[in-house]
């Protein structure tokens, strides 16, 4: 099982001049440490618009910072918006194939449509068409990173033959990845070869089904790039202490204060009925979970909440229903100050990370 | 933490409706029609969200216009305009004003769900090309407004967010001022999507303040079996939900 970072960069109010600096610059420094450490991979997600809960619009830029002042780790951009009026498909190439080669070919490209009405209407997109633009999209952009000349018409796009330039450092291309949160969305990644880049906290009988299918499934996959990518990764909190208890605690903390702010985000599904959208994606559970004087006794099922040993049995957990990535969730609203989130990776990486051996390449299919 | 409501109750709680008790019955409101339509709202609606809230971002509202042709008081049609936000980490809309259709709907609304209704005309005009809503209060138009273009959608695809009513109870050491919440079940046995659009929306016989609809979202319109339910949870007006929340039932 591989171990990584996943930021949405939460900035709490008040907003001062500094307040979003130094949430960047906390997160840099967590993930050097974490390339020291020996964790696999850092994502960043694309958001806009999203008061709080993510200050991360530009992940691309911020992932460059991270491969600027780090070795070894892996840089996931998860995911990038495959709607035509937040990105242009050939932007995409370039800008993905940029990064890989200033990571010296680390890169990790996560797809994905986004769910909420915040961000959509934002950009006028409608939520009627995304996951088709996000399906012309993907089968698009492995062709854009390894043809040499290139051209193409379609629903959502069109070009004439142009040399996209630069090419990426991997070879044949990076890893691709769909942001699954959506139940059936992990069947998607599944037919066309892609990664389950899981984005909810479910629990563990129901991903159990869930991957079990993704596996089945992804044998007699359609690969939309050059390999298959049969990775399945999850999200999950963490926050290690040698006192389980405080680790418990603080973590819970953290952990309900991220769900009370997602939680606020206004859903596709809450405003405009359609197929497109039909489940509200991760925002049930977090409702559950975040909601009413109960709250705080809902640690929720799996999380890397406590102690190295409770982390330790929670992620064995994880990897016995077929899970070989877990991305973490360091911090919301800053609640976890600086020094205590690092000495917290500091004790992660020494005393639970041992306990997992390598089973599986970082790389699915694709070389540096 | 997300921002809150700026709503201060105590001078308006002399003229908020009035709950005897807890215990309203339900009622079933079989063959009921269902337009809502949604629109963005200008940013400067805080003072009209009552503290325990947090506003939707972007700010949005909700016109509900429903006919109920069958109900223990006879039929009639109510007319809710909502301010859209969230109570706690739950998506809620607080109704800031309310037209009933006949005297009976307007004083049951009023004493058993807490709904700021008063007595008005409202008319559902069912169209092809579209379905449409006319709001009167005095002989006065104070709403127009229209799903434009219906097109069919399946009932599973329609979610209608729980209203939340600001009333004063009247009940012995319990009386004051709180946020009752109302959530309705839903049987839907057809539905359509549109676009909204709006002709005449009179704020002030809305109670609505400065609100401003400015971006059209999406209208719906279905015809559905429901209920106005029983008051389960009742909320303090000023203090976070997570503290202020009493189940009832």
């Amino acid at each position: 099982m591989k171990f990584g970072l996943f930021y949405e960069l939460s900035v709490p109010r008040p907003w001062t001049r500094e307040s979003e600096r130094t949430v960047y610059d906390n997160a840099l420094e967590q993930v050097k440490l974490a390339d020291e450490l020996g964790f696999d991979q850092v994502w960043a997600v694309e958001h806009h618009f999203l008061e709080e809960y993510s200050h991360c619009p530009a992940p691309e830029l911020f992932l460059t910072a991270c491969a600027m002042v780090t070795r070894r780790i892996r840089v996931g951009h998860g995911i990038i918006v495959c709607v035509p009026e937040f990105n242009h498909p050939i932007k995409i190439a370039e800008r993905t194939a940029v990064l890989d080669i200033l990571s010296g070919g680390r890169l990790e490209v996560g797809t994905g449509r986004s769910a909420t009405w915040t961000e959509l209407a934002g950009f006028n997109a409608s939520p009627d068409i995304t996951k088709k633009s996000w399906d012309e999209f993907v089968r698009c952009l492995p062709k854009m990173w390894t043809s040499e000349k290139y051209s193409y018409e379609g629903e959502f796009w069109s070009m004439p033959s142009r040399t996209i330039l630069p090419k990426v450092y991997q070879r044949p291309h990076p890893p691709l990845w769909v942001a699954v949160t959506s139940p059936g969305t992990e069947l998607d990644s599944a037919d066309r070869g892609m990664g389950s880049l899981g984005l909810t906290f479910g629990q563990f009988a129901e991903q159990e089904k869930r991957i079990a299918e993704y596996r089945r499934r992804i044998q007699l996959c359609n690969p939309v790039g050059e390999f298959v990518n049969d990775q399945v990764s999850t999200v999950n909190f963490l926050y290690c202490h040698e006192d389980d208890a405080i680790g418990v605690t603080r973590g819970r903390q953290m952990a309900n204060a991220f769900n009370y702010l997602a939680s606020q985000l206004t859903s596709v599904r809450e405003v405009y009925p359609g197929k497109s959208y039909p489940s509200l994606g991760l925002l049930p559970q977090l409702r559950r979970q975040a909601t009413g004087p109960d709250a705080s006794e809902q640690a929720g099922e799996g999380l890397a909440l406590g102690g190295p040993e409770r982390i330790t049995r929670a992620l064995k957990r994880w990897e016995s229903v077929g899970v070989d990535r877990v991305n973490f969730l360091l911090n919301a609203m800053e609640i976890i100050p600086q020094a205590e989130l690092l000495e917290s990776l500091r004790l992660f990486a020494r005393e639970v990370m041992p306990a997992f051996a390598e089973t599986k390449p970082a790389v699915a299919g694709g070389s540096r | 933490m997300p921002l809150s409501g700026h709503l201060d109750v105590a001078p308006i709680a002399s003229r908020l409706p009035v709950l005897k008790d807890l215990d309203t019955p339900a009622w079933p409101l079989p063959h009921a029609e269902v337009l809502q339509l949604a629109w963005e709202v200008s940013d400067d609606t805080l003072a009209l969200l009552p503290r325990a809230m947090h506003p939707a971002v972007p700010s949005y509202a909700t016109v509900c216009v429903t006919c109920y042709s069958e109900s223990p008081i006879g039929p009639f049609n109510v007319a809710l305009v909502r301010l859209m936000g969230r109570a706690g980490a739950h998506p809620r809309g607080y109704v800031l004003g309310a037209i009933a259709s006949t005297p009976d709907a307007v004083r049951a609304l009023r004493e058993r769900w807490g709904f700021p209704a008063e007595l008005g005309s409202v008319a559902l005009m069912r169209y092809h090309d579209q379905i449409r809503a006319a709001v009167t209060r005095r002989g006065e138009a104070i709403l127009e407004a229209a799903l434009v273009n219906p097109e069919p959608i399946s009932g599973a695809d329609v979610q209608y967010i729980h209203s939340v009513t600001l009333a004063r109870l009247e009940d012995g050491e319990r009386t004051g001022p709180l946020l009752v919440q109302v959530d309705p079940h839903y049987t839907f046995h057809k539905a359509e999507r549109g676009r909204p659009k709006l002709y005449r929306f009179e704020r002030d016989a809305w109670n609505a303040g400065p609100l401003t609809p400015l971006h059209p979202i999406a209208a719906s319109f279905t015809a559905c079996d429901t209920d106005l339910p029983q008051i389960r949870f009742v909320m303090d007006a000023d203090v976070p939900v997570a503290q202020g929340t009493r189940k009832i039932r």
